[in-house]
């Protein structure tokens, strides 16, 4: 395999090392970065210390200033006090005020550092250059992610910093086990990603698995952060389901480190991913565990009766409309009995959840001021004028509503989504083929998503491959002192939370 | 006072061995699927409900209604223990998902082709419409897919426990 090297090692063997004149150095960094004329947000300050002439490399738009102003002071104060008996290089090292100091060889790094809101100081005669993390990256403070609130419980959220989010991490996790592995990815965009993950706990097929598929990524650049790294982990394919699960909250993140998970933060991301991830992964959500266990149980169980009315409510009432004699004797008050529509049903229906579907995407992109209109004119419009045109029967009507309810109850939005997509399949599959059409459909649904597996996961684990601990732990939610054991799908080194109690 | 108070941390779990996890793989298999079948049932997808198993016995009128199904899917819980046993010596040791499937294919093409003639309720296939051929067969695959691919995922992951690859 020595004919084919990557992009990456044949970097690595071009790096350009620093200069002994600053003056090489210069030039070489004005070739390349086009500093001041073309370029406003990189610059060079020149200056001079103990007769030697230093540079000082910034890039002005991620850089605390006034951080620099201290650094540079400090400098200054040292010329007064000192007799240049030592190399300059060894002084100003440690003079300078700040605890992330490191030395580098070559001016790639420096360009890199540079570019990343570090400063480089190179200094005439040395060819040894010294960074400094004085980083300021543009962003907001923590708060609660939208999609994912809860009632009580912590309101604070990843941001799109990544040195934030292992900060909100390695504060829920103090253990000295407790890793947060990070590397670059995109040769231009040159963006972080870090993977966390208990070193005792968290299963090494996995990591290691997960360390060489991100190691391969050789693209240009990941603007849409861990959505792209994800697409490159897992294999996708027309499944619309949903392979990774996404969280916003660090309590959510914290309590799957904890249960052996491995996640992936990307800079530029307020969420991060959670490998692996089964579907059930999708169905929880943390308000449940705020609560006691049997109101969360609760929860739990009118959210799994939402989600399965946002699948098969609508076809389920379809189905029974179009061959009234499949209603039981209970049941068969359900309508419309007249044929008094103009439009066939299975149009109505399919009218209607284009129509939801449009007002959901309006709403997402309306202002808040204008969605007020919105909403009335979705409510007075849609609901009461169409059905007293005659467009719409009022029981689509009832019936889409409440499916696309279910579809908001969902906890995961990429879940509720990839259930609209089966819903529509399901109604077509029920408007043409009837009753065989619906359990055929509804089986293949099964095998495929049991025939789903990424990173070595069966998706519809623990309902197939069956584990009834795991599962009951799914449709009830346990009380903590009683959840033991860390789930067995994450085949975790070590297997439990919690030591057993003697028995006595 | 000086016993240990019985709070919920002091409960201890069993450990299950091999053929616990066979059983209450089966058993939960013939639930699940028996109530999933008696509810196609009750919505009239299928003329044969899970009671169908009590149709050979001379047991009064409550067997064909919804008593007799449910019955009926209590019964189908216990074959199904044995179904799961026959399995897992028999085909437990194949990995393909597609086994369970056909295992479950198999048990309709006996139920309804080779002892159709002893039970009762259930009239010759050509008889039986679509909707119950297509509502049973799915039932039938789908128990088969999860009985199957549940006992050999159970066995296969009991013997390598790092096995992770990108597929």
């Amino acid at each position: 395999m020595k004919g084919v090297r990557t992009i990456k090692e044949k970097r690595e063997e071009n790096k350009e090392p620093i200069n002994k004149k600053l003056k090489d150095n210069e030039n070489y960094m004005k070739e390349r970065l086009d500093v001041g004329a073309g370029n406003f947000d990189v610059g060079v300050r020149n200056m001079e210390i103990f007769s030697d002439e230093i540079g000082i490399y910034y890039c002005n738009s991620l850089v605390d200033s006034s951080l620099i102003v201290e650094l540079i002071r400090e400098l200054l104060r040292i010329v007064d006090s000192h007799r240049p008996n030592l190399k300059a290089k060894d002084i100003i090292k440690n003079h300078l005020a700040h605890e992330q100091v490191k030395e580098i060889k070559t001016l790639d790094e420096s360009v890199d550092n540079m570019l990343s809101g570090l400063i480089v100081i190179l200094i005439d005669g040395e060819q040894v250059g010294l960074v400094i993390d004085v980083r300021h990256y543009p962003g907001r403070s923590p708060e609660e992610p939208d999609v994912e609130k809860v009632i009580r419980g912590s309101k604070d959220g990843f941001t799109e910093n990544i040195i934030e989010n292992a900060g909100l991490m390695r504060r829920r996790v103090r253990d000295e086990r407790y890793r947060n592995d990070i590397m670059q990815i995109g040769e231009r965009s040159k963006t972080d990603v870090c993977l966390c993950y208990l070193k005792d706990v968290a299963n090494p097929g996995l990591l290691k698995t997960l360390k060489s598929e991100l190691k391969k990524i050789e693209v240009d650049g990941i603007p849409m952060a861990d959505k792209t790294i994800e697409e490159y982990l897992v294999k996708q394919g027309i499944n619309p389901y949903p392979l990774v699960r996404y969280t916003g909250r660090p309590d959510v993140a914290a309590a799957h480190i904890l249960e052996g998970h491995i996640l992936l933060i990307t800079d530029t991301s307020p969420s991060i991913i959670i490998f692996p991830t089964t579907l059930f992964h999708h169905v929880q959500h943390a308000e449940e565990y705020r609560q006691t266990p049997s109101v969360g149980a609760f929860l739990r169980w009118v959210r799994f009766i939402a989600m399965l009315a946002s699948i098969f409510l609508v076809p389920l009432w379809l189905l029974l409309v179009e061959n009234q004699s499949l209603l039981p004797p209970g049941l068969d008050f359900i309508g419309p009995n007249k044929h008094d529509y103009h439009i066939p049903l299975i149009v109505q229906i399919l009218i209607a959840e284009i129509g939801v579907e449009t007002l959901r995407m309006a709403a997402i992109h309306t202002p808040t001021s204008l969605s007020t209109a919105l909403g009335l004119i979705a409510a007075v419009l849609v609901g009461q004028i169409a059905v007293q045109v005659g467009i719409f029967v009022s029981e689509v009507i009832l019936y889409v509503a409440v499916s696309a309810i279910g579809a908001f109850a969902t906890p995961s939005y990429e879940l509720s989504v990839a259930n609209k997509i089966t819903r529509i399949l399901l109604i077509l599959v029920v408007g043409f083929f009837h009753v065989p059409g619906f359990v055929i459909f509804t089986t293949l649904l099964v095998i495929y998503l049991a025939r789903v597996k990424n990173l070595n996961t069966p998706y519809l684990w623990p309902f197939i491959p069956f584990n009834p601990m795991a599962l009951f732990n799914i449709l009830v939610r346990t009380a903590m002192p009683l959840s033991r054991i860390r789930p067995s799908i994450v085949k975790p080194l070590n297997k439990t939370k919690q030591p057993t109690p003697n028995r006595k | 006072m000086g016993d240990t108070p019985r709070l919920e941390q002091n409960k201890t779990e069993t450990k299950i061995t091999t053929n616990g996890r066979v059983a209450l793989i089966g058993l939960f298999g013939g639930l699940i699927w028996g109530l999933v079948g008696y509810l196609a049932w009750v919505l009239n997808f299928t003329k044969v409900g899970p009671g169908f198993v009590l149709a050979p016995f001379p047991l009064g009128k409550w067997k064909a209604e919804s008593l007799g199904q449910l019955v009926g899917v209590l019964c189908v819980c216990v074959l199904s223990i044995i179904m799961a046993f026959v399995y897992k010596y028999a085909l437990g040791k194949i990995k393909s998902m597609w086994i369970g499937i056909g295992f479950g294919l198999v048990l309709w093409v006996i139920v309804f082709y080779i002892l159709q003639p002893w039970i009762p309720g259930i009239q010759h296939v050509t008889k039986l419409g679509w909707n119950t051929i297509s509502t049973t067969a799915c039932l039938f695959a789908l128990y088969g897919l999860f009985v199957g691919y549940s006992i050999s995922y159970d066995l296969e992951s009991y013997s390598n426990s790092e096995n992770y690859s990108k597929k």
